[in-house]
């Protein structure tokens, strides 16, 4: 009798092996990048090439958009809304957690915050060109981004002169110029309204209503004279009293905010700063119940609604010009 | 020693006059206005106190728990003890927001918890030895830092950078309540401790020496865990975390008088606060009208101090 020669697994195709599943895979991951980068290309070269410009960001950097840009991401809450306010708004595939403003950008996908915003997030929107204020290494942020094709365009408006040459350049990018210009002569002309109000808008000047902005309450931060605020607050008829403090924004000693006798305070509104610090107590601003509230967001996000914010404390320190 | 303490507490003197008459604004000595007296009694004079309840507070729980775990690195900063009364205060702030009494009373829980934890992880079957004490104190402290960074990061930005700031340590937010509670915290604290100096001086020897000395280790621990979580929980729920305080106070105490805690423990409180009044009158006037953290101070002093103690040693 024969014996039954002992079993032997049937011999599968190598590539169906146990140690062939592996190589399947990696065939299939590498064909599948290839096909990818080679989809990219093709996209990039042959049948239809979209047509490029080159655009300067604030950095000086020649950085080569689309003619046509359809799809962006920003990453601040102020670029989010300054996208929206020159009418490209729809444009925007990605914003980040900190974008509330206006009511339709807090329906566009997160990709994290202006400082730790995440790169695979924002590579996976496919946009045309990401809008950039700042963030944590930034440098190498901004090489990843160029490495996978996105370009990246730097921009950090402070001031309201910031601000308007930053709507021009975005009227210009999403080619919605008309919205653009609008929008600047609207703005040139409510901020020269206020002038007309409260005076011409030189900073040499000196402004009689002194004023302190805080910016919170404990520890107690206010502006220095590296702040936007320091001349927003001069166009709208007000001095800060903290001005020649050579920093944007500086933790003050109690001691000197008590000595500053501010006839004014203004706070920047949020949620551990709705009230003046004790330190001013015995000001005339506190004893005359002269303390204005802005939402902190109008003053902390340079856009269009600096203009707002301008408006209403311009009346605040001048009641009886605005009538 | 009577001279020393003599000495010493002249130097309190002189550092608290001169933290007194120096500041962001100019005070004339005599003849202040009423604004100047507003500055001098309202913000300068509770800051000073405060700073010097802290500096003793933190000193004398360093002393104490050196003592007590018979290793020169234990230190509330370095054992974690810190960080759980910073993230005790940092609940309060979360979840109670308008009781602020909830802040000293959640730091001294987590002051308790942290030091529990440490104390429990150091000790094994064959005791407890100086690199098991450090490494657990590290581990709860890292643990303890990555929960404050991921508590930070959820609460919203602008209550992110108070607490960034709170967090180097910061007396500016001194008030004349936050001064009784620290006083009478460190008060207690420290009688607690002196009622204990001849236990702990036994218990240096060795744990088994003193309980053969007739020494009730247990209660005795357990009164130093508690003093030190009481005084480290009022100071950081007033002022954050102040490193290197609670380590090189004790350490430059025994240099002088010796390693008897019947001197020690009284010393340090006054060394302590010797340390940080000066040190918070750098952090008030070094960029006046603008301030330092007063832990940024601490540090800078105290790093290249230790180094210094170390090497002696």
């Amino acid at each position: 009798m024969r014996r039954e020669p002992p079993r032997q697994p049937k011999r599968l195709p190598p590539l169906l092996r146990k140690e062939g599943s592996l190589w399947i895979a990696v065939a299939l991951t590498t064909l599948m990048l290839l096909s990818a980068c080679g989809g990219a290309k093709n996209a990039g070269n042959s049948a239809t090439p979209v047509p490029m410009r080159v655009v300067t960001d604030d950095l000086g950097r020649a950085v080569t958009i689309p003619v046509k840009v359809t799809r962006v991401v920003s990453l601040a809450p102020n670029l989010t809304e300054n996208i929206f306010a020159v009418g490209a708004g729809d444009r925007l595939v990605g914003v980040t957690t900190f974008c509330n403003y206006p009511e339709q950008a807090k329906a566009i996908a997160k990709i994290g915050d202006t400082m730790t915003p995440n790169m695979e997030s924002i590579i996976a929107l496919k946009p045309d060109v990401v809008f950039v204020s700042t963030a944590s290494q930034i440098e190498a942020f901004m090489k990843t981004l160029e490495a996978n094709g996105i370009a990246v365009y730097v921009t950090n408006p402070t001031g309201t002169v910031d601000v308007m040459r930053n709507l021009k350049a975005l009227g210009e990018i999403f080619d919605t110029q008309k919205v653009s210009d609008d929008l600047i002569a609207n703005l040139t002309q409510r901020i020269n309204a206020v002038a007309n109000l409260t005076g011409p808008l030189a900073s040499h000047r000196e402004r009689p209503t002194k004023v302190f902005i805080q910016i919170s309450k404990e520890p107690l931060f206010t502006i220095g004279n590296k702040s936007h605020l320091n001349e927003w607050l001069f166009n709208a008829g007000g001095q800060s009293v903290t001005e020649n403090v050579d920093t944007a924004y500086p933790k003050l000693s109690k001691e000197t905010a008590s000595a500053l006798n501010p006839e004014v305070i203004i706070l920047s509104e949020s949620d551990d700063n709705k009230e003046p610090n004790d330190a001013f107590k015995n000001s005339p601003a506190v004893k005359n119940g002269r303390v204005y509230k802005v939402n902190a967001d109008l003053l902390s996000r340079p856009g269009p609604r600096l203009v707002d914010a301008l408006e209403q404390i311009a009346k605040d320190l001048h009641p009886e010009k605005f009538k | 020693m009577l001279l020393i303490g003599g000495l010493l507490f002249l130097l309190l003197a002189i550092v608290l006059a001169a933290a007194v008459m120096l500041g962001a604004e100019r005070l004339p000595l005599f003849d202040l206005s009423e604004q100047q007296r507003s500055i001098l009694y309202d913000i300068r004079l509770p800051r000073i106190l405060l700073g010097a309840c802290v500096g003793a507070s933190l000193a004398v729980a360093g002393a104490g728990l050196q003592s007590l775990l018979r290793n020169p690195l234990a230190e509330p900063y370095l054992l974690g003890v810190s960080n759980g009364a910073a993230l005790g205060t940092m609940l309060a702030f979360v979840f109670f927001q308008s009781l602020e009494i909830t802040r000293p009373l959640l730091a001294f829980a987590g002051a308790g918890l942290a030091t529990v934890a440490v104390y429990r992880m150091a000790k094994s079957r064959a005791g407890m030895n100086v690199e098991r004490l450090v490494l657990s104190g590290v581990i709860v402290t890292t643990f303890l830092s990555s929960v404050i960074v991921m508590l930070t990061t959820l609460l919203d930005a602008a209550k992110l950078r108070s607490f960034t700031f709170w967090l180097l340590g910061d007396l500016s937010q001194a008030t004349v309540n936050g001064v009784y509670l620290s006083f009478g915290a460190v008060i207690i604290g420290t009688i607690i401790l002196m009622s204990q100096a001849r236990a702990l001086n036994l218990m240096m020897v060795g744990e088994r020496d003193a309980f053969d000395f007739g020494v009730e280790v247990g209660r005795v621990r357990m009164l130093v865990f508690g003093a030190s979580s009481l005084v480290v929980g009022a100071a950081v729920a007033a002022s954050g975390s102040v490193g290197y305080v609670g380590l090189i106070v004790p350490h430059l105490v025994r240099l002088i008088v010796g390693s008897d805690n019947r001197l020690v423990v009284p010393f340090s409180a006054v060394a302590g606060a010797i340390f940080v009044v000066f040190a918070d009158t750098i952090a008030r006037t070094a960029i006046a009208p603008r301030e330092l953290p007063v832990g940024a101070v601490t540090a800078l002093i105290g790093a290249p101090l230790f180094i210094y103690l170390l090497r002696r040693n």
